[in-house]
């Protein structure tokens, strides 16, 4: 059988309660299509990570899909904060195991090398710290240096259940190219136990073959590859389409109370069956055509 | 020349930009150090390297981003790669020299709060959280901290310590294992350094136009104030030119 397969044949592929790495950061390659279907579906208890939380993330906080998310803080850059993620946290609904970027990104990184722990420098004498031992002490610890004899702080891997990665090009394999800066997609990927693409275009493995030193996702860790143009929106995908400023606004708009992120979810999630009524609903293609990239600038 | 027409933001912008010599690397989040590493670069530091965490390296933008995740601000970078290059194989390998830091509160020891503000146990409203921010504040050889001046920015303790500053002041840093600590504050009235010994924050120089009482009136703790205290060297023209004309056209990061 293929890994072709179409949104909700991967989502369906989700149990409930499962750690799943999201790939977006703050407003930019976002799981956004993911995210709604998810909500759609139903899923509930999720476990999910990121190094800097994203609009992905807060969409699902939103809809209480998440149980626990484990990051390094996160924003709607200048278009405001993560409001659902930032209330899951002050109301206690939300189990927020708060690091800072590189703290998940070495967690990651051990996961990936199949390591114990890691040590790490940052972290330490911060409240960041004090949190975590009292909400996470099974994720943070103390390990001496075998050489020196020196204390380092040591975090615990991280290995979600899947990775679902927002790319620009995947053949049906799954073997990915990722354009621009990757934060922490690559050690997202080889930590997990497998990994969704979501590729905006479909290629030829004949194309990744002729330029495979660009693959970050290697298609045997893959089990399903959708292909889904136009799935981060509202946020940007490097050299494909910019982010949507106006739908953003109204989403951080919306969110700043719990009736207008309703509003918001029955509109742009629950009215449409998929991700092609989505389209259809935020303006179609005239609307997605003012979008696209200019092929020099990558926005 | 020094330039008479500037505002508080592009004289902050160029004592940050002084903060920064040729040939070092810097780490800088959005805003104000964008403006400082770009002014620095353009002018007195051509070869400054400027590193953004998330895996962009020497960027040449011409428009302004709305953050990090704005492709805008990666235009013709001359690397693009990920958290673990950059804050991993560079901040945390020590070859950080200056990171630039901001945050909702400070206090006397430059421990920095971007995460909280009330009762990290009880009632709280909470904002950002670190991002690569702690990270910066861990492993750079130094960093500088640019904030507001206004006595709720400028605290007796802040709520919440995302990024470690001097922590308890004396050698406090150094017994947790953490590298570098802030050297400067900027703010819109004055620059800060601090006691070697103490590590309490100390005046350095007060912004032109403005007076000690001011200053003072404007924190919620006391600063060291040295008996001569110099007035801050105000921008040049020609850095005020750069900042309006190149680095910072559309006012987005001046605001």
């Amino acid at each position: 059988m293929g890994k072709l397969a179409t949104l909700a044949e991967a989502v369906e592929s989700i149990p409930p309660g499962a750690h799943v790495a999201l790939s977006g950061f703050a407003i930019t390659r976002c799981n956004m299509a993911f995210a709604r279907e998810v909500i759609r579906q139903g899923l509930r208890g999720l476990t999910i990570s990121q190094c800097v939380g994203g609009m992905d993330a807060d969409l699902l906080v939103g809809a209480g899909v998440v149980k626990r998310m484990i990051y390094g803080g996160g924003s709607l850059d200048r278009f405001g904060r993560l409001n659902n993620v930032n209330r899951g946290i002050e109301s206690g609904t939300l189990i927020a195991e708060e690091y800072s970027s590189l703290s998940v990104a070495f967690r990651y990184l051990a996961g990936a090398l199949g390591l114990p722990f890691i040590p790490i420098r940052s972290l330490r004498g911060s409240d960041i710290l004090t949190r975590l031992q009292q909400m996470a002490p099974e994720n943070v610890g103390v390990v001496q240096d075998p050489f020196t004899g020196e204390q380092w702080l040591a975090l615990r891997p991280l290995v979600p259940d899947v990775a679902v990665v927002q790319v620009q090009v995947a053949d049906e394999e799954g073997n990915a190219w990722i354009y621009g800066p990757r934060w922490d997609n690559e050690e997202q990927v080889k930590a997990s136990q497998r990994v969704i693409v979501i590729t905006e275009q479909l290629v030829p493995t004949e194309i990744i073959r002729r330029d495979p030193e660009r693959t970050v996702i290697p298609g045997f860790k893959v089990s399903h590859v959708v292909h889904l143009p136009f799935s981060a929106h509202p946020t940007s995908v490097y050299r494909v389409y910019d982010y949507d400023a106006e739908h953003i606004r109204e989403y951080a708009a919306a969110t700043r109370t719990t009736e207008g992120f309703q509003t918001y979810l029955e509109k742009y999630v629950f009215s449409v069956q998929d991700h092609w009524e989505y389209l259809e609903l935020i303006g179609g293609m005239k609307h997605l055509a003012s979008l696209m990239a200019d092929p020099i600038l990558g926005y | 020349m020094y330039a008479e027409d500037y505002t508080p933001f592009e004289l902050m912008a160029v004592a940050g930009a002084r903060e920064l010599k040729d040939g070092e690397i810097v780490a800088v989040g959005i805003g104000l150090p964008v403006v400082a590493s770009f002014l620095a670069k353009r002018t007195h530091a051509p070869r400054l390297t400027i590193l953004f965490e998330l895996g962009v390296v020497d960027p040449e933008p011409i428009h302004t981003g709305v953050g990090l995740a704005d492709p805008r601000v990666w235009y013709r970078a001359t690397v693009m790669s990920s958290f673990v290059d950059m804050l991993g194989m560079v901040l945390h390998r020590g070859l950080v020299d200056v990171g630039f830091l901001g945050g909702l509160e400070t206090d006397a020891y430059g421990n920095l709060n971007t995460t909280l503000l009330g009762d990290p146990w009880g009632q709280f409203t909470h904002f950002v959280g670190s991002g690569g921010a702690n990270d910066i504040a861990s492993s750079a050889k130094r960093t500088v901290i640019i904030i507001r001046h206004e006595a709720r920015k400028l605290k007796e303790a802040v709520s919440f310590i995302t990024s470690p500053g001097y922590l308890r002041g004396g050698d406090t840093r150094e017994a947790a294992g953490l590298r570098g600590g802030p050297v400067r504050v900027i703010t819109d009235k004055a620059i800060f350094g601090f006691d070697p010994q103490t590590r309490w924050m100390r005046l350095e120089s007060i912004h032109p136009h403005t007076t000690l009482e001011d200053v003072l009136a404007n924190m919620s703790f006391h600063p060291l104030v040295p008996d001569h205290l110099p007035v801050t060297e105000p921008p040049t023209v020609e850095q005020v030119r750069l900042i309006r004309e190149e680095i910072d056209p559309e006012r987005l990061y001046a605001g």
